[in-house]
């Protein structure tokens, strides 16, 4: 099978093997006159536990470098590294595997590493790659990982995938046009030579000409920062703006329904918290609509959620109450709101992760995957879970020192910025994520029960990204709360987080990939589509920052629209320069998918 | 590496040395295969962008971040060319009693107009039995707007009176 082209620009793609040096072409084409190439080494292939692949004859064998035995009469002949020979199975050590490739050629070129199971070219002198002998290699694991018998919670029904279709762009028919001229009015566009449209005062970045639509300030109700960031944020989410522009959740039709459906059932329902006796059941998606409305009128004075915070309460009452909350509890109870009650109005099925049940969990929703493994004999057991966002820690590490960043570009220069940033302690988004999901060793009172050892083992756990949502949304931990104290206390520490940020590496697919060595294999859940390179670049729109104490802090949002960034504090809607939110301590961070597919819908009626 | 050349030089200790060298470069190796790997395959993340966004925050780390847009912007005037003053200042219709208030203390006032949090103060006899919650949270107290003899109801429900729309018990929530 031919290899691809070259990544472009570094990106990788799932299948992708470098063309073979000669010799290996040469091997591969020739195959010593047998069907498979590498078919000898196919027994050979023994993996210990925990996956490391090595070659050996028999199971005990120990391979020595014979030239090296032979010439010291006694020594051990084993080297960091031995090569066998495909050709021959003679065994040398790098120093004496020229040689033998040298006198024995043609043919004997191409050996393999007997204890890592890499293949090396003798005459390129390099480590060389092939696609069949690395499905050899990971047929062989997979095996040998199925003799322990893993379990693996089979993968949600809802996560296979769907048919990915073209975009097909909607016009309005003739009739559509007209019904849209009668039933609706002109929005007032912001015009050029406006004044006030001529930027904010204290700002040394030009701004642009006229203020994008939506933008508006949300006054502040008496403590309410923590929900006018998050409204902000959601307010220009893309998929969320766009589904509720586009009128997918009219409030006057939804409260007609409601009406019905209350009238219907004869009366007041009591028992449920959504239906106050006496009132209609509360629609926050309803309520939200209406913010969207407010917001994208045209109209700029300040906008007071009054309405939404009120329903709000009634649906959240555990949370309601004057004073100071947490932004991020209020994120996960609003989109929390908006399932339950578009769930049990429409009857839409309850599972979260592929978002079919509601337009919260459409956008929101993500599927993150666990990996526990038995150190002593391998068997992993992985569970699926759906999440709304991803909560990280921020290293607390005190071992860093909180260098100045003056220090850190003068002494290391401006191409090493990603090792000095690890040596000087800057905490990087990046770097909270590989922390995420990176192999931890269970502490040993975590003692985890393997099912094939059927004792409690000391097992390692590991976290993966299973599916990504359409817009990802990162909570920064700094706050921590300690219920044995009884005290919180907020971390300040700067945390620096990119503009564009690809998942890739995240991904359930490269974390099982890079378990099995990287091989060049198609894994479970890998998308040979050459598009998933592209499903897995972000773009940062959104950032909620919080300054002060958690007593007594304040919230802020930063937006990025048409790539100009605003800060919106409140009612307060000011331009900002790209520096100031890169320099913003974020505490929550919004990401939107860059490219968007569409999948083939199962329902047939959904246009 | 070459062979430590410590005093001692005993057969057992040459082996030691011998041994740990053995180990450090198999290590070495282990990563230097797995690295060629991932680099010769394209796996690695795409450094180039990485080292470009560190670069551009220790920039605007470095670049004044104290500047006044940044410090005070509750007194300037906003993107529209407005000014607001530090607490709301439109009046807005209680939806709960229907009274007016000012916007910059409508939160406030609807705590306490919806009998909600720990400022709530209408508590009234029938519900002083209900609010020996199991848990012992701090948790708000269901307080009937008007009658101090509405009835009792399942922990779960909300007691009925005809137009006006109640906050939720709290020990609904999950």
């Amino acid at each position: 099978m031919s290899s691809f082209s070259a990544p472009s620009t570094g990106r990788r793609r799932n299948l992708y093997a470098p063309p073979p040096c000669p010799h290996l072409a040469d091997y591969r084409s020739n195959a010593h006159g047998l069907a498979k190439p590498f078919r000898s080494l196919q027994p050979c292939l023994r993996v210990r536990p925990l996956g490391r692949p090595e070659i050996r004859r028999e199971p005990q064998e120990i391979p020595r470098c014979s030239p090296c035995s032979a010439a010291d009469g006694g020594g051990c002949g084993m080297g960091p590294r031995l090569y066998a020979c495909l050709a021959c199975a003679a065994v040398c050590c790098p120093a004496h595997a020229p040689s033998h490739a040298e006198e024995c050629r043609p043919g004997h070129e191409i050996a393999v590493d007997v204890d890592r199971a890499e293949l090396f070219c003798c005459a390129c002198g390099d480590q060389v790659y092939d696609r069949e002998f690395d499905k050899a290699v990971v047929l062989a694991q997979i095996a040998a990982a199925a003799a322990n018998a893993s379990a693996s919670c089979s993968l949600p029904e809802s996560l296979r995938k769907r048919r990915r279709v073209d975009y097909r762009p909607w016009t309005p028919d003739p009739r559509e046009w007209a019904t849209m001229r009668r039933e609706s009015s002109p929005l007032l566009l912001p015009d050029a030579s406006d004044p006030y449209s001529a930027g904010a005062a204290n700002t040394s970045t030009s701004s642009p000409s006229s203020p994008p639509w939506g933008l508006r300030g949300l006054n502040n109700l008496g403590n309410t920062c923590f929900m006018n960031s998050v409204l902000q944020a959601l307010l220009h989410t893309p998929p969320l703006r766009n589904y509720f522009l586009s009128d997918r959740h009219n409030r006057f039709v939804c409260q007609q329904k409601r009406r019905r459906k209350k009238d219907g059932s004869g009366g007041s329902m009591g028992g449920d918290r959504r239906n106050p006796s006496g009132g209609l059941p509360v629609c926050l998606a309803c309520d939200l609509d209406a913010i969207y409305s407010g917001v994208f009128s045209g109209d700029r004075t300040p906008y007071s959620p009054a309405k939404f915070l009120y329903r709000w309460w009634q649906y959240a009452s555990k949370l309601a109450s004057y004073e100071q909350q947490d932004a991020h509890e209020f994120f996960i109870s609003m989109l929390d709101g908006i399932h339950e009650n578009v769930e049990q109005d429409q009857h839409k099925p309850q599972s979260q992760g592929n978002g079919d049940c509601c337009i919260a969990h459409r956008v929101f929703s993500g599927v993150l995957r666990s990996d526990v493994t038995c150190t002593i004999c391998g068997f992993t057991s992985t569970t699926y879970d759906p999440c709304l966002d991803i909560s990280l820690d921020l290293d607390s590490n005190q071992n860093y020192t909180n260098v100045p960043t003056t220090k850190s570009h003068a002494c290391n220069g401006e191409n090493d910025l990603i090792l000095s940033s690890q040596i000087c302690g800057v905490s990087t988004l990046m770097g909270c994520l590989e922390r995420f999901t990176r192999p931890e060793r269970l502490d040993s009172d975590q003692k985890f029960f393997c099912q094939h050892c059927k004792v409690r083992q000391e097992s390692l756990k590991q976290m993966s990204i299973r599916k990504l949502p359409l817009v990802t949304g990162f909570h920064i931990k700094r706050f921590a709360h300690s219920s044995i104290k009884k005290m919180s206390r907020k971390v300040d520490r700067y945390l620096q987080f990119p503009f564009s940020l690809d998942m890739a590496p995240y991904l359930s697919s490269s974390i099982l990939r890079s378990r099995f060595g990287n091989r060049i294999f198609a894994f479970d859940g890998d998308d040979s589509d050459a598009a998933i390179d592209l499903a897995s670049e972000f773009e940062l729109f959104a950032v909620i920052t919080h300054s002060g104490t958690i007593e007594a802090g304040h919230y802020v949002t930063y937006l990025r629209l048409s790539n100009q960034w605003y800060k919106c504090d409140d009612a307060w809607i000011t331009h900002v320069s790209e520096n100031i939110v890169r320099d913003s301590q974020a505490y929550m961070l919004f990401y939107v998918q860059k490219t968007l597919y569409y999948e083939a819908s199962e329902d047939v009626s959904a246009s | 590496m070459s062979a430590s050349n410590d005093g001692n030089s005993s057969p057992r200790s040459q082996f030691a040395s011998h041994c740990f060298e053995d180990l450090l470069d198999s290590i070495i190796v282990d990563v230097a295969s797995e690295c060629h790997r991932i680099a010769r395959l394209g796996l690695d993340r795409n450094l180039e962008e990485e080292e470009e966004e560190l670069r551009l925050s220790v920039q605007a780390r470095v670049a004044d971040p104290s500047s006044s847009s940044e410090v005070n912007s509750k007194n300037v005037v906003d993107v529209f060319g407005q000014t607001h003053p530090a607490i709301a200042a439109e009046i807005l219709k209680c939806m709960n009693c229907r009274q007016r208030v000012v916007a910059g203390r409508f939160a406030p006032h609807l705590e306490k107009c919806m009998g909600k949090g720990r400022k709530a103060r209408k508590v009234t006899r029938s519900t002083v039995a209900r609010s020996s919650h199991p848990h012992g949270s701090p948790v708000s107290v269901y307080a009937p707007y008007s009658n101090a003899t509405s009835t009792n109801t399942a922990p779960n429900g909300t007691s009925g009176h005809a137009g006006e729309e109640y906050a939720d018990y709290p020990y609904g929530e999950t």
